[in-house]
């Protein structure tokens, strides 16, 4: 097989080059974005050179418990980063978040890793750390998206809730227009993607294997599964998320609490 | 009976209500009045449990409100907003969502009833394959009353029930109301027709 070309530290840098055309146009349309482009750029190159150094440590080790416990770190971090960019109050929400996400991982972790792939140990650190990393690094949109949708529009349409709730629905039906909608707004993009996907686009971690000299085949096979587990945990996390967060958000009354969002 | 006892509500420091009481017997009519944010729309809600944080006590239809309650007390009232632009694409949602609470399924009205109510609310069955934002702001309105009038419930809490509405249909809507013996109609109004048809106005 023909040798993976490496990127040079040099070249890897140079290749910042293409993030001028984002902060220009950032820049030249007012968008207050570009400190924040920077700052997110610079971020996710420190923290995936750390990863590549770390990983390879924890790779060497393989140890169960360290590997579970660096996998609850990483939803620790994702769940803060959603409830950040979702405009709710963290203390309120952090439990909710974390549970459903450290939920939907160990369900559909457990069935990809331990019964399509059949690995004998299903935390085995080359396995069960990047493809948690896919999932939840992928879920995170989609949680942000349905929770700030479906609190939002339940404040922002209070009369269309209590219409429901004031003319003899339970809480659960009159909180079902809003669900079905938050569903709706996080998960359209993503069947559109997927109904896309090898037409005109090719995915990441499909593209990563080919590159790092994985048989086309096999990268495929790995990318079909792994897209099919990011959609069900995605779901399932924003189902459990929305669940287990309407337990504080509304009061005794079925009111939606107005404190539970950050200014 | 509808009571509401030595009810006390402060918001931001402002006192909306001081020791308000008032008793509603089955079937009255009621009208409640004033100028805005004297706290009549802030009263329905508060009959509706939307608004908890409140000293003195609240009973709708014999039951006292509270968390307990709140539940059943909704299943006894039908509910009207004055914001009739609620987030529904269709006119035939607008007027059916409610029966398609569990509770209320049983309630579904026959193709009789809908064009009874239609037709005395001067409504065309038409509207109904129709988009809400096809129609106008009082056709819309006499939607929601309908809808909520064949849920057939003890009590009807309304908000500006007949604001949209043209001076003619308007009489003809209140009067519709109004013969209804048993149901009891608490509205928050402006309307002189409705006010002067009321069996008691409560100035707020």
């Amino acid at each position: 097989m023909e040798k993976v070309v490496d990127i040079n530290y040099f070249a890897l840098f140079s290749g910042y080059a293409l993030m001028l055309i984002p902060v220009l146009a950032l820049w030249y349309y007012k968008t207050g974005l570009v400190k924040d482009t920077l700052i997110a750029t610079t971020r996710m190159t420190v923290q995936l050179l750390l990863v590549g150094l770390y990983l390879e440590y924890i790779f060497k080790l393989n140890n169960a418990l360290i590997n579970i416990a660096w996998v609850v770190l990483m939803s620790v971090i994702a769940s803060y980063t959603i409830i950040r960019r979702s405009g709710l109050k963290m203390k309120l929400f952090f439990i909710p978040v974390l549970l459903s996400g450290i939920i939907s991982i160990a369900v559909t972790d457990a069935y990809f890793l331990g019964f399509v792939i059949k690995l004998d140990n299903v935390f085995n650190a080359r396995y069960f750390i990047p493809v948690t990393g896919m999932l939840l690094g992928n879920t995170i949109k989609n949680v942000v998206i349905a929770v700030d949708a479906f609190y939002k529009r339940i404040d922002e349409e209070e009369t269309y809730y209590r219409r429901h709730l004031a003319n003899g629905a339970t809480k659960k039906e009159a909180l079902l227009p809003f669900m079905r909608d938050a569903l709706r707004v996080a998960f359209n993009p993503m069947i559109a993607t997927t109904a896309i996907m090898g037409l005109i686009s090719l995915p990441g971690m499909m593209t990563g294997q080919i590159l790092g000299g994985s048989n086309p085949n096999i990268a495929v096979k790995y990318q079909i599964m792994l897209l099919i587990t990011i959609f069900s945990s995605a779901v399932l996390n924003v189902v459990l998320t929305i669940f287990f967060s309407n337990r504080i958000a509304f009061d005794a009354f079925g009111n939606l609490k107005k404190g539970i969002f950050r200014n | 009976m509808t009571e509401i006892s030595n009810l006390t509500l402060h918001f931001n420091n402002e006192i909306i209500f001081n020791n308000f009481s008032l008793k509603i017997q089955r079937g009255e009519k009621i009208a409640l009045t004033g100028e805005s944010g004297k706290g009549k729309s802030t009263l329905l809600n508060l009959l509706s449990g939307f608004i908890p944080g409140y000293e003195g006590t609240i009973s709708v239809l014999g039951k006292k409100l509270n968390a307990e309650t709140v539940s059943d007390i909704r299943k006894n009232i039908a509910w009207i907003a004055q914001d009739t632009s609620l987030a529904v694409k269709t006119v035939k949602a607008l007027f059916y969502e409610p029966f398609e609470f569990v509770l209320n399924k049983p309630l579904k009205p026959t193709k009789n009833e809908v064009a009874e109510i239609f037709s005395a609310f001067e409504l065309s069955e038409n509207l109904l394959s129709k988009k809400t934002n096809e129609i106008s702001g009082g056709q819309k309105q006499r939607i929601i009353l309908a809808s909520c009038l064949l849920l057939k419930k003890p009590l009807l809490l309304a908000d500006e029930p007949t604001s949209a509405l043209d001076e003619n249909i308007k009489r003809k809507v209140t009067d519709y109301i109004m013969k209804k013996d048993d149901l009891t109609v608490i509205a928050a109004t402006h309307d002189e027709y409705w006010i002067r048809n009321s069996d008691r106005v409560i100035e707020l």
